[in-house]
């Protein structure tokens, strides 16, 4: 039998102890985390089914603080554990020779625990407590490689605080308003609330869940985020702590302010907030696809695919019926799965080749690093959401709901940010692993074990959740039916209902038969033999190596003429923003004259300005 | 069992379909263009001739995106109603129709990247570069449908037009239908859109490095891309067809049309191509939409 | 019972033996202070029980109030010595290996003085033994500030002094308004009648002693000696200055608001002075690239967040300044031992200076970053629950004056976190400068510091302990009948 309090302290308490085994050995340390990472695992697991709350602290300021565990909790922890403990297995080797190993894996079980801390959170003051761990440790992180990683942290909690104090304002609110935190309380207590005032809730809370699922305009610290932290964090960062974002709003939206009063009441405020909310969506998808088509660096370029995927969350969730919010939970566990899968495969190659991840630097390297080719292969396959890979049926979901539900234009906007995703994501590939291997690369050795592993492990993953959708979607109804909607029509392998069925099965039925026979053909009437990569084009000349890779801007002519539109309008704005704040800082600062003189005077002109005010206006 | 058999028949139909659309295709061109051209079997004589020879692969991913490319093609074709026969009606629809078609390019493109030559990488550049051009019209395209007729299934398409009348011969879906023709091109790869395999630039981009039974399978690929193309534009716009013989017609009548525009247009660059898809048709497509929305709202 | 008059006596009566001991043997001086603070935290503990139960008046000279000078030990009072004792404490630990040149008696002596001044003004129950416990701290600070001898010390001492003679002719000047008008100097009684003189007759004295103990309190505009002076102080002595010396400044200008005047008109101006002190200090802070000038404005911030919590004079928001109080006194204190052992070691006070500090001194380095986020207000450390309690109760309150303050109040956080973070950075993720030594802080400094960050953690993770203290300490601030009614 297990607890939320038990798995709860033992995250805690293992991230500590992580601390000081690290202390007397680094890999005992490492070896240590990734046990940890693994038996929380099986701990969320074994609480599958239970729904329960339980009051774990009364000595916070008189708030009885309580953890609670249910379905939408479960799903979400269990994401959690599974893909940090799969990081933790994929960090043993990338972070072997580095320095400060011990912190990071402190660290990475630090965001861990408060991870699930959110999700397991009865009250919004253990939330808040937990959230801001996680924020903070994710920006200790962050800035953990140095270099650019201190910008990119910087900026990551700097707009962190900007969030956090949204919701602590939005906290406070409703602690005068109602008296009491617990969510569940709340849930019964908000829908009663005035329209205006729900609003500003919702306004506040989503600040700070816009600013952490990097929604647009609110994206800015992502990009640096994702690229400068270390691979493996970089994993848990875009998988799932991105995605407390999408939590957030489910809480505030779905539990607390009630799917009924979300999708069905007209002149409540909070259907006008969803439809912006879907627009926002909406542009997040479009704009940041098409930016990542312009990157050269491929942490970079992924990044913004995390930006844009988080779009169809969004879009999804915000939607809300129960099909399009199925979907948009689906799509955060498809897009966990597939992303830390695609950073995982950076991060090898980035292991392997001494820390390079310029897309015209690299090439070729799929027949060198094989494992880590299958996994980029399979995970830009579900970003693109390819027949058969997990990203497919979620996207099919949210497409389906937009048609259906009427809205075409943000359908449009999903479809068509899905195609712009196809090009950088093959750019991407094409540019690691395709085309030509450049010389110096000639020795580069195949990922190692505990990279392997991880990497398989969620490449089985994709195809899986992409053939049998029914295994996670039969979990994703459970949470759609406890928000009080009605039950999806979900069977092993798809969807099925009036208006558009999805059978994956068939299709993967299909598919292979189609492969076998085209096999057979081939086989029966077809010969080759097995010749070097550049034996052909050459004519088995000699050819200089490394002058005739196309890679660099690979989609030059488009690039010419969108990229005048895409500039990052937003991160322009902020960065002006902090300067001018900067300058003004320093112009305030200048009210220290230095002049003990001009000192005194302040005191005095304090002293008579108050008087004459007094003596003038008598305003007290 | 008769729908069983369509299972087979289906995708055997799509490419003999293709195989002699592109014979005619070459007799038609050489006709247009005062040359007595080669007999509409060649395509088969050459596929023949590639199958019974050797050819030089660079590996597993070289051959196995080809065979995914075709496969997933081939597959496709279950998804199209032929006539009144639809071996796939309930898998997913039209989404899926268009995902679907995504594995044809990919896989060529998975082929290529096998390959180190710079031309093949070139041509994918290219060929993705002008997909992102067409598809923007289309997806409005299919999304303007799919509103209009509040469903997903490309069957339910179909059978609401032959009750109703064409798409093309009702207002709003007469702008998409419009919009279709200008890009249908582009989505058959015919002159003015005839950049990626660009003969006389890349030397045939992505095909580059293929020869023998590689050649054959992109051939075979290429011809049922053909037919995919057709059939998606009869089966939206023109009702589809009461019967397979019906269905084909309106096919060649279609492809004729692009031909003639084929023979005597030169072909764009692949900027002015994009530009080109991304203003008049996307505006036209957009505003059928629009309209759709706003009538149907 | 013992006589609370002890935590005044005792360790002025040390002081003075200071350089006594100094003659016969000069390695005892340095632990006197250690004694004396021991002796007062002791006192205040056992006095606990006693005051929970009601406020304990002491009586100087066996004359009864009105007319005789009175110790007012209240739980706001005994919560002040407390801290006073607790902080002034840990930082004489640190100080005994700190301190290491110079005239160490003097140091020693002052510095009990220095408390023993604070703790003065914070049990007083007359003007002006409030005036003369202002005068022994200011006195004390003045010549501490200038211990280094050093030109900065000696300016920036000078600059103090000369504003803070300012200050407190100014103070003298209003309580000799008050005892023009009233007859006495008792506060209680003061308070008494308060109500039945003209309001506009008393806000002259009450501007003067705003403007006298503003200085002290490091208010805006008043507070322009304390970056200098805080600055070029040693480290030890900052400490005390931020965590203490301006903190008793502020008890003493609530103590006149609520108390003595009972003026609620006056709340909403000092709550907007308070979010412009807060302003200003924060924004100076994150302009400074000198370490100690930067922890100096932050204070300044810090005095400008208690004060807006004190003026919007609900009881949470007054527990809250309270607790803030304490955070402030620890974290502060953290802050500056941490960095004197920082510009120590890498010999600048420069922030550029101190890059890479976090592997040579990881110790220093963790406590500068508990004092950071905890400053910043960060769960689970002790900033965060009088940040919580501050924003709870000013949206309680609530009115779009007080909502709007608080709004700025958090974008003064968020400007603090930037700054506090960047230094953070700079200790743990920056490229670190080569040269000096790789010494660590000594044991003294080591255990004072980690003395403070176990303070902050468990005020953090365990608030309710403080809370229940702190609430009847605010409503001892906020009850001026109360206060009239036991004194009398």
């Amino acid at each position: 039998m297990t607890g939320v309090e038990i798995i709860l302290a033992a995250a805690f308490a293992g991230a500590l102890l992580t601390w000081f085994i690290g202390r007397t050995s680094s890999t005992a340390g490492s070896a240590f985390a990734v046990a940890v990472l693994l038996a929380l695992t099986a701990l969320v697991a074994l609480l599958h089914g239970r729904v329960y709350e339980t009051v774990f602290y009364r000595g916070f300021l008189g708030l009885p603080m309580s953890l609670r565990t249910d379905s939408l909790s479960w799903f979400f922890a269990m994401a959690t554990t599974v893909l940090a403990a799969l990081s933790g297995i994929f960090s043993l080797s990338y972070m072997k020779d580095r320095k400060n190993t011990g912190f990071f894996n402190t660290m990475l079980l630090l965001v861990n625990a408060a991870m699930l801390g959110v999700v397991f959170s009865g009250d919004l003051l253990s939330f808040f407590i937990f959230w801001e761990i996680m924020s903070w440790s994710t920006f200790l992180l962050i800035s953990f490689n140095r270099g650019q990683g201190v910008n990119a942290g910087l900026k990551y909690i700097v707009m962190s605080l900007v969030g956090s104090m949204a919701m602590l304002v939005g906290i406070g609110w409703l602690l005068g308003a109602f008296g009491t935190l617990n969510i569940a309380r709340l849930s019964e207590l908000i829908p009663s609330a005035s329209g205006g005032h729900q609003l500003v809730l919702l306004l506040l809370f989503g600040i700070a869940f816009g600013i952490k699922n990097a929604v647009m305009p609110l994206h800015t610290w992502l990009p640096d985020a994702y690229t400068e932290a270390p691979s493996p964090f970089t994993a848990v960062l875009s998988g799932m702590l991105t995605r407390m974002g999408i939590f957030g709003f489910l809480l505030i939206l779905y539990v607390m302010a009630g799917a009924a009063r979300v999708l069905h009441s007209p002149g409540s405020t909070v259907p006008t907030y969803n439809v912006v909310l879907a627009w926002l969506g909406a542009v997040t998808i479009v704009v940041p696809t098409f930016i990542a088509m312009l990157q050269n660096d491929a942490k970079r370029l992924l990044a913004w695919h995390g930006i844009g995927q988080g779009g169809y969350m969004i879009l999804g969730m915000a939607f809300g019926t129960g099909m399009g919010l199925a979907g948009g939970i689906f799509h955060t566990l498809n897009h966990a799965i597939y992303i830390v899968l695609l950073f995982m495969s950076v991060g090898a190659v980035q292991h392997r080749t001494g820390g390079v991840r310029d897309l015209n630097s690299l090439g070729g390297l799929a027949r060198k690093m094989p494992v880590a080719f299958i996994g980029a292969l399979m995970g830009i396959s579900g970003l693109i959401g390819v027949p058969l890979t997990n990203g497919f049926v979620s996207k099919w979901m949210i497409y389906r709901t937009l048609i259906l539900g009427g809205a075409p234009f943000l359908a449009f906007a999903a479809l068509i940010g899905s195609w712009g995703t196809i090009l950088s994501v093959y750019k991407f590939l094409h540019n690691v692993f395709l085309g030509q291997l450049p010389s110096k690369y000639e020795n580069v050795r195949s990922s190692p074990v505990s990279m392997k592993i991880p990497i398989l492990v969620l490449s089985f993953a994709i195809l899986l959740f992409g053939i049998l959708p029914g295994l996670p979607l039969k979990v994703i109804d459970g949470i759609v039916v406890s928000f009080g909607l009605p039950s999806l029509d979900v069977s092993l392998w798809g969807i099925a209902s009036e208006a558009g069925t999805l059978n994956t099965v068939n299709l993967f039925a299909a598919l292979a038969v189609g492969v076998l026979v085209v096999l057979a053909f081939v086989r029966i009437l077809g010969r080759s033999e097995r010749v070097g990569q550049d034996s052909n084009y050459s004519a088995g000349c000699g050819v200089p190596r490394d002058r005739y890779n196309y890679t660099a801007r690979y989609y030059d002519p488009l690039f010419r003429m969108i990229s005048p539109y895409l500039k990052d309008f937003f991160s322009t704005l902020y960065d002006g923003l902090a300067r001018g704040i900067g300058s003004l800082c320093e112009a305030v600062r200048m009210i220290y004259t230095g002049y003990v003189s001009s000192y005194v005077m302040y005191i005095l002109l304090f002293i008579s300005a108050m008087i004459f005010i007094h003596l003038t206006w008598n305003p007290w | 069992m008769t729908k069983m058999i369509w299972y087979v028949l289906s995708p055997l139909i799509a490419l003999v379909v293709g195989i002699l659309l592109m014979g005619l295709s070459r007799k038609l061109l050489a006709r247009i263009h005062w040359r007595v051209g080669p007999p509409i079997l060649q395509p088969v004589i050459d596929l023949i001739r590639f199958l019974s020879q050797k050819s030089a692969s660079h590996g597993f991913l070289f051959d196995s995106g080809l065979i995914l490319s075709l496969a997933g093609s081939l597959v496709l074709t279950l998804f199209l109603p032929l006539g009144q026969y639809t071996p796939m009606s309930g898998s997913g629809g039209l989404l899926v129709i268009l995902y679907v078609m995504l594995l044809g390019p990919l896989g060529i493109a998975f082929s290529s990247g096998g390959a180190a030559n710079p031309y093949a990488s070139i041509g994918i550049s290219r060929k993705l570069m002008l997909a992102m051009g067409y598809e923007l019209p289309l997806l409005l395209i299919v999304l303007t449908v799919m509103t209009g007729y509040r469903t997903i299934s490309i069957v339910e398409v179909v059978r609401i037009q032959q009750a109703q009348g064409w798409a093309i011969a009702t207002f709003p879906l007469l702008l998409s239908a419009l919009a279709y023709i200008l890009i249908l091109p582009a989505i058959l790869g015919m002159r003015p859109f005839e950049v990626v395999g660009a003969a006389q630039e890349i030397s045939s981009g992505p095909v580059v490095e293929f020869g023998g039974p590689h050649l054959a399978l992109s051939t075979l690929q290429h011809a049922l891309t053909t037919y995919i193309g057709l059939s998606l534009f009869v089966n939206l716009m023109l009702g589809g067809g009461s019967n397979p013989v019906f269905f084909l017609l309106k096919m060649l009548v279609v492809f004729v049309l692009c031909l003639c525009v084929h023979a005597v247009f030169p072909r764009f660059r692949v900027d002015q191509a994009i530009r080109y898809l991304w203003r008049w048709p996307a505006l036209v497509a957009m505003a059928g939409l629009v309209l759709t929305v706003l009538m149907g709202g | 019972m013992v006589n609370p008059v002890l935590l005044l006596a005792v360790p002025m009566g040390l002081a003075f033996t200071v350089p006594v001991i100094e003659r016969i043997t000069g390695r005892v001086s340095r632990w006197v202070p250690v004694a004396a603070m021991l002796f007062n935290l002791v006192l205040c503990v056992r006095l606990i029980p006693a005051v929970l139960e009601g406020p304990v008046i002491v009586q100087l000279g066996g004359f009864v109030p009105p007319f005789g000078i009175n110790l007012y030990v209240g739980p706001l009072g005994l919560f002040f010595a407390g801290l006073i004792a607790l902080a002034g404490l840990v930082i004489s630990v640190y100080s005994l290996t700190y301190i290491r040149t110079g005239p160490l008696a003097r140091y020693h002596m002052l510095y009990i003085l220095l408390l023993v001044g604070a703790t003065g003004v914070a049990l007083t129950g007359d003007l002006f033994n409030l005036f003369v416990f202002f005068e022994i701290l200011c006195i004390s600070s003045y010549a501490l500030v200038a211990y280094n001898g050093d030109r900065a010390g000696l300016e920036s001492s000078v600059k103090y002094l000369i504003q803070g003679s300012v200050g407190s002719s100014m103070l003298l000047v209003g309580i000799g308004m008050l005892y023009g008008i009233f007859g006495t100097l008792n506060m209680a009684d003061i308070a008494r009648s308060v109500g039945m003189v003209d309001q506009g007759v008393l806000f002259v004295p009450l501007i003067f002693m705003l403007g006298g103990l503003g200085v002290e309190a490091a208010i805006f505009p008043m507070n322009a000696w304390l970056p200098d002076a805080h600055s070029s102080a040693p480290s030890s002595i900052s400490a005390v200055l931020s965590g203490i010396a301006i903190e008793v400044g502020l008890y003493a200008v609530a103590r006149m608001v609520f108390t003595v005047f009972g003026i609620s008109d006056l709340f909403l101006f000092l709550a907007f002075l308070g979010v412009l002190t807060l302003l200003i200090g924060e924004m100076c802070a994150f302009a400074q690239s000198n370490i100690k000038r930067m922890l100096a404005y932050s204070s300044i911030g810090q005095i400008g967040l208690i004060l807006f919590a004190l003026a919007v004079a609900s009881g949470v928001t007054v527990t809250g300044g309270l607790f803030q109080f304490v955070n402030h006194t620890f974290s502060k204190g953290l802050l500056f031992l941490s960095a004197g052992y920082l510009i120590y070691r890498s010999g600048s006070m420069e922030i550029s200076s101190l890059q890479g500090m976090g592997r040579r001194m990881p110790l220093t380095s963790l406590a500068f970053t508990v004092g950071s986020f905890s400053l910043v207000g960060l769960p689970p450390f002790a900033g965060f629950p009088g940040k919580f309690l501050i924003v709870r109760g000013a949206l309680e309150r609530g009115g779009t004056v007080i909502v709007v303050l608080t709004g700025l109040v958090l974008l003064c956080t968020i400007l603090e976190g930037a700054y506090f973070f960047r230094v953070v950075q700079a200790l743990y993720f920056r490229e670190g400068i080569s040269g000096g030594s790789g010494e660590r802080a000594p044991a003294a400094a080591a255990v004072a510091m980690i003395l403070l960050m176990m303070l902050i953690l468990a005020l953090g993770a365990y608030p309710q302990f403080a809370e229940t203290f702190l609430r009847s300490a605010a409503s001892d601030l906020m009850g001026a009948v109360e206060h009239v009614g036991s004194v009398l």
